[in-house]
């Protein structure tokens, strides 16, 4: 009698088919523990870099759920004697994780009001039929929402109104033409550009200012923060909609029945109702709030305020809010948080910003240039295959230790974090449109490539010529 | 008798529905029609859905629930769902969420028993796989793939007989390739080939085949067994003995007119992911419909 039954061992072998990179990160994190600490690094360095290596195989490989990564990041930094489990603790919560977590509340509120069909008729309105006109509107007003109230509450408000108009168009939602891809696009390209706007516009610009006033190299406050990312931001929508319109030229190039049908189903749902407009005036007080408050309480209070005013007023009910806010994120953003402070105090951040501007150096002379590539580009690169909060969570420490102008390589890394233009994964309003089955993987890197460039090279002036003047 | 259908658009998988509804009615099973969608990550699972809430507030389909509303225009077609659920048109606003993955919409079988329609979303070999080990599955219908591996995981890992519906042409005429064997599968891969083959209505070739010039006794019996169930239900039946490589002659002696109807193999799966098995080597080699029965 074999010891074990055909069936557990194809259950086995199962098993370690979908788990193949949690055993190859297990292995990888006992082989790099027995080498020997490389020069200049102190030990509780070394196992923190172990850590960030573990972490970022088990969220690229997604083999196993985020929450599980949170929690084997705060297991890791206590066993392996990183921290204390008291320091571990208060490193995991921070304004930044307040922020996240309000911001996604914020969003679920908003979302909830239904709030879209006037948003709807408002896109219109605006931009009358013609169909570049409606993609310029959509990249626009994408954006500059977005700017302020985060990424994924746009997109899942504009998500219907897209396809609506697509099928008033008398084209199948369920079938993928240039329109769809174009203006599912406007949507998913607006957001991320708009995300860069304003702190509130993602959770990594939030993670930035924390990095930065932590470890005390300066204080962006909202609105410096607007003078610094908004002309940028503006001066990429019209690129981003020219790009779109040439790489996915639609048929229709005029919607004139499909804005009119819109118009007489939205005209249906009435008036603004005493619920949409509270949940209006809440946004704008908590607005008001990130603008003037928040360099006293900050910005991640200020958001909380705004769920205690959603939940005080009933606008939503406590279970649609612990029914729709991704937890899971919010856990790893504070794992991920936590585990860049420990990179900064244990040394490894620096030792690995100096040894990159040392291995870099043999290719270009100036490390002012070798500081910005390493900034931007990585945070682009990584920001496409993890996630831009994790990204700058990870990176913004070493970055922020490589010397030079630490606002600006700051406020590089987090801004090029939202080019997450080219892959699937690279944020949630990119999943949110594929989700629809309109795009796939290829129509991505079509025009994103493209949005990718225009982008960097957009940053590398505005951070060469405009920052430096407001510095 | 529980069957799983695996479709995944109007465009590909009226073979294998059509397949699979025949199968379902022959066992008079319960039917239960699946559509795996792409897999939506961590990172954006409450977004998506909370995307996917807003399109409803709009009347507008998630995807997935197009095919399931192909998949019921089909069954109501073809009369394999009760008349009351025809007049009541696809129920898509009882489409039920189980879990954070998976909803379901039910109907009343005429022709064979219930028929749900399932969305589900993820990897397409962990979701028929846990569809498989929740309901208890017997039989497993999936169109072929293209993708590297597919048919491997579908062997090794799906809890269930497996049909797969390779160039399955609903107006073709085939026959059953039966291959028996000495092994302790092949009485059950006979009796799924009767009910198979009543199901088609279409005549059954035994094959027998060894490595060896002579025949064990084992072999003799099991074809002479088959011969004498297939005899009792009244199905015509040729026998064939064959010498040679099994999976190459199987594949050989089905071309393209036959349904395969063959045992899974009792090999170790470690032995089996080295050294590959004969149900594997037949399904990536066959041009025609297979069901690997365990």
């Amino acid at each position: 009698m074999p010891i074990f039954s055909n069936q557990s061992v194809a259950n086995f072998l199962f098993w370690l088919s979908r788990k193949k990179w949690l055993v190859t990160a297990f292995f990888i994190s006992i082989s790099f523990f027995y080498l020997p600490t490389p020069e200049g690094l102190s030990s509780q360095g070394h196992r923190t870099l172990i850590i960030v290596l573990t972490a970022l195989i088990l969220i690229i490989s997604e083999s196993i759920p985020l929450p599980a990564v949170a929690i084997l990041i705060l297991i890791m930094q206590v066993i392996l004697g990183v921290d204390t489990a008291d320091g571990v603790a208060s490193s995991f919560m921070s304004d930044a994780v307040f922020f996240i977590m309000g911001s996604l509340m914020l969003a679920v509120s908003i979302v909830h009001q239904g709030l879209d069909k006037r948003l709807a008729l408002a896109i219109v309105n605006i931009t009358g039929n013609k169909t570049w006109k409606i993609a310029f509107g959509f990249v626009a007003i994408s954006a500059i929402m977005s700017s302020f109230i985060g990424e994924h509450t746009v997109a899942a408000m504009m998500l219907p109104v897209a396809l609506s108009l697509i099928r008033n168009a008398g084209l199948d939602t369920g079938k993928a033409t240039k329109l769809s891809t174009l203006l599912l696009f406007s949507i998913a390209y607006g957001c991320a550009i708009g995300s860069i706007g304003t702190p509130s516009g993602g959770g990594r610009n939030v993670i930035m200012i924390g990095y930065l006033s932590e470890f005390g190299l300066g204080r962006i406050s909202y609105l410096e923060w607007m003078k610094y990312a908004y002309p940028l931001m503006l001066i990429e929508i019209p690129i981003a909609v020219a790009i779109l319109w040439f790489t996915f030229t639609p048929n229709q190039k005029i919607m004139d029945s499909a804005v009119r049908k819109l118009k007489v189903s939205v005209a249906k749902s009435g008036k603004l109702n005493n619920n949409q407009i509270m949940a209006i005036i809440v946004f704008i007080l908590v607005f008001l709030g990130w603008i003037f408050l928040s360099p006293i309480i900050g910005l991640g209070i200020v958001a909380l305020t705004g769920v205690f005013f959603y939940l005080s007023f009933r606008l939503i009910e406590w279970q649609d809010i612990t029914r729709r806010t991704n937890w899971g994120v919010i856990i790893l953003f504070g794992a991920a948080i936590s585990l860049g402070i420990q990179m900064k105090q244990t040394g490894a951040a620096l030792w690995v910003a100096e040894n990159v501007l040392y291995s870099l150096q043999f290719i270009f002379q100036d490390i002012e240039i070798i500081r910005w590539l390493f900034s931007v580009v990585l945070s682009g690169i990584l920001t496409n295959l993890l996630s831009n909060a994790a990204t700058v969570a990870v990176l913004g420490p070493i970055i922020l230790d490589m010397g030079g102008n630490p606002i600006i390589l700051g406020m590089a890394t987090s801004i090029s974090s939202a080019f997450a233009y080219l892959t699937i994964v690279a944020s949630p309003t990119c999943m949110i449109i594929h989700s629809t089955g309109l795009v796939t993987s290829n129509d991505y890197f079509k025009a994103g490539w493209k949005l990718f460039l225009a982008s960097i090279f957009l940053l590398f002036l505005t951070s060469t010529f405009y920052w430096p003047l407001l510095s | 008798m529980k069957i799983l259908i695996a479709i995944s658009s109007k465009e590909f998988s009226v073979p294998t529905l059509s397949a699979g509804m025949k199968i379902a009615q022959s066992f008079k099973a319960k039917a239960t029609i699946v559509d795996v969608g792409e897999k939506i990550n961590d990172f954006s699972l409450k977004e998506v859905s909370m995307a996917q809430e807003r399109m409803d507030s709009w009347d507008i389909d998630r995807p997935g629930v197009d095919v399931l509303e192909w998949a019921f225009e089909y069954l109501a077609q073809n009369k394999m769902i009760n008349t009351s659920s025809i007049d009541a048109g696809f129920p898509k606003n009882t489409l039920i969420e189980k879990g954070s993955s998976r909803a379901e919409v039910f109907l009343e079988g005429s022709a064979s028993d219930d028929v749900n329609l399932i969305l589900r979303n993820g990897n397409i070999i962990e979701e028929l796989r846990d569809e498989v080990q929740s309901e208890g599955y017997d039989v497993t219908i999936i169109g072929a793939s293209q993708k590297r591996g597919m048919a491997y995981d579908l062997i090794q890992y799906i809890d269930s007989s497996i049909f797969v519906a390779n160039n399955y042409n609903p107006n073709q005429s085939y026959r059953i390739l039966l291959a028996v064997d000495d092994s302790p599968a092949t009485k059950k891969t006979v009796k799924y080939g009767v009910r198979v083959a009543q199901a088609f209505g279409i005549g059954v070739d035994i094959l027998t085949i060894s490595t060896k010039e002579e025949f064990g006794e084992d072999y003799k019996n099991a074809a002479s067994w088959a011969a004498k169930l297939l005899r009792r239900s009244g199905i015509e039946h040729k026998n064939r003995f064959e010498v040679g490589d099994p999976s190459d002659l199987i594949a050989s002696n089905a071309g393209e007119d036959h349904i395969i109807v063959m045992g899974a193999s009792s090999s170790n799966p470690l032995k089996t992911l080295f050294k590959s098995s004969k149900p594997l080597k037949v399904l990536e080699n066959c041009k025609c419909p297979i069901l690997i029965v365990k």
